[in-house]
């Protein structure tokens, strides 16, 4: 066996493995992150969640009190509950501000993981998706409605795998490049993030 | 050479004949003799005992003129072609979502249909507050992403605003386990799509594609553009856009697109589909009533990876079919 040969049995060897960690890379992501975070950016995750939950904690504590929706509701009773539910959970948070939910470390945490993804991936694919939403001038307010009538930003798929995961009660929200928390059942912005995207 | 193209042509437009009267006379023994005075629906569809009928519809909640006049266009086809349910490509209600949208946008507009109990089934679009899951007439259940089956045919809603790791896992983990031998999926945001507005969803498809392919996804639905476009098929995949049920972006189909079989961004339409055993056929249908587009797929197994010559036989507006064979081997990503 010649060099020139080991040499090209070796090429072939690394555009298999290069290829085959290829595929599915995109979900194992977010599972690499979780093994590689360093000490301080765990805090700062932990941190983070633990403001979630406990806005999960009192928001359920608000809902309870509420009469129960459906998942067979009419028209009526979706915009009441919707309704009621942000009024009660607005004054419940009476006096929340930005930067409640969203701690320092997190922020720098999630801004950085946003910059790698964008380096890593279609840049202008991204923006496009994100920016293409008709949501501009939103006013940033912590503890109001996110407007009805506004588009919602879909949040690019290969982002969102790799952001820590949220309860199914809270979404990440994209409002130019600032990111929001919403709550999923009354529309309430939770708090939000400037400068998200770089 | 060229006899034996001439040949192929004649061969083709007599085959293209032979099936357009068949599928005419079919429709016309199966039209109710109290049809509404309007021109007749004109099937392409079989209209075979037993076979699973439905209808895809797309960006509709607007609650204009149009949309209704859509409605009614569907309403008389139902009279031909007694489909069972709708699925909803989401943004289903533009705008507020006050209890008077709902009426006004979806309820009043589909009322004859939901009257005489076809069912719809949403999926949510980036207009579209996620609370609608509750609203009944959706039928999501409460949930953002779910599955329904129907005879031999599962279907997967899935929420393209929001693709997280929980929805991702869990389609994979139903996929995996699901021996339905058709298996289609629908969502707003189109993977594949020729729009000037939007286009393909690149980052939805990184992730949803690998699925559908290892797990023997056979066709996806999709809305969010506001036309309608059948996509040559993606590794043995069928993508359609069916988004202009409530609004048109009118000329909006890249001329140029690669990815186009068949475009129609002049008007409103809704597609039709008709499941018998291994085949299903479609048909879209305009505002004005006339068919856009039709034809019939075929599932010739049920697993991937023995699947490699797929072979769709299209119906064209102007009633000229043709066979598309793709000769290439499937490539399995997994």
């Amino acid at each position: 066996m010649t060099w020139k040969t080991v040499n090209i049995s070796m090429l072939v060897v690394c555009l298999f493995v290069t290829g085959w960690n290829s595929l599915g890379s995109t979900s194992q992501d977010a599972q690499k992150t979780d093994q590689q975070l360093s000490p301080a950016d765990k805090q700062a995750i932990n941190e983070f969640e633990t403001r979630v939950k406990n806005y999960i904690k009192l928001r359920t504590e608000v809902r309870d009190k509420l009469p129960k929706l459906s998942k067979d509701s009419t028209a009526e009773q979706v915009e009441t509950y919707r309704k009621s539910f942000e009024e009660a959970l607005r004054t419940a948070r009476a006096g929340s501000k930005r930067g409640d939910i969203f701690n320092t470390a997190g922020s720098n945490y999630i801004r950085r993981t946003l910059k790698t993804e964008l380096d890593r991936k279609d840049k202008a694919e991204l923006r496009k998706i994100v920016f293409e939403a008709e949501n501009k001038d939103i006013p940033l307010r912590v503890n109001y409605p996110y407007p009805e009538k506004k588009e919602l930003t879909e949040m690019p798929a290969t982002l969102l795998l790799t952001l820590p995961q949220l309860p199914k009660e809270v979404k990440y929200r994209f409002v130019g490049r600032n990111m929001l928390l919403v709550d999923r059942d009354n529309n309430l912005i939770i708090d939000y993030m400037t400068d998200a995207l770089p | 050479m060229k006899r034996i193209l001439s040949l192929l042509v004649v061969l083709m437009l007599s085959s293209s004949a032979g099936l357009s009267a068949l599928y005419s006379q079919t429709a016309n023994t199966k039209t109710p003799v109290n049809a509404p005075a309007r021109p007749s629906p004109r099937l392409t569809l079989p209209l075979k005992d037993g076979s699973l009928r439905f209808a895809a519809i797309g960006d509709t909640g607007t609650g204009t003129d149009s949309q209704r006049e859509l409605a009614n266009v569907m309403v008389r086809y139902r009279s031909a072609f007694p489909f069972e349910f709708v699925l909803l490509m989401g943004d289903n209600l533009y705008g507020t979502e006050a209890a008077q949208d709902f009426q006004k946008k979806f309820s009043d507009v589909y009322k004859s249909l939901l009257d005489n109990q076809v069912k719809f089934y949403a999926t949510l679009g980036n207009h579209d507050l996620p609370i609608q899951i509750n609203y009944e007439p959706f039928n999501m259940n409460g949930k953002e992403y779910y599955r329904i089956k129907k005879g031999n045919v599962a279907f997967y809603s899935l929420n393209s605003n929001y693709m997280d790791q929980k929805q991702v896992k869990w389609l994979e983990s139903e996929l995996s386990k699901d021996t339905s031998d058709w298996k289609v999926a629908f969502c707003h945001h189109p993977p594949y799509s020729s729009g000037s507005k939007h286009g393909s969803d690149k980052q939805l498809r990184e992730i949803l594609e690998p699925l559908f392919v290892k797990y023997g996804v056979n066709v996806v639905l999709t809305g969010h553009d506001h036309f309608y476009e059948r996509i040559k098929p993606q590794k043995g995949i069928y993508y359609f856009v069916t988004g202009a049920g409530g609004k048109l972006r009118e000329g909006n189909i890249k001329t140029s697109s690669p990815l186009t079989e068949k475009g129609f961004d002049t008007d409103l339409s809704f597609m039709l589909f008709e499941v018998v055993g291994n085949q299903m056929y479609f048909q879209v249908i305009s505002r004005t009533g006339e068919t856009v587009d039709s034809g019939v797929i075929a599932n010739n197994t049920k697993s991937r990876s023995a699947r490699t010559e797929p072979k769709i036989k299209v119906h064209t507006a102007n009633a000229v079919s043709h066979r598309i064979t793709w000769a290439s081997k499937i490539k399995m990503a997994a």
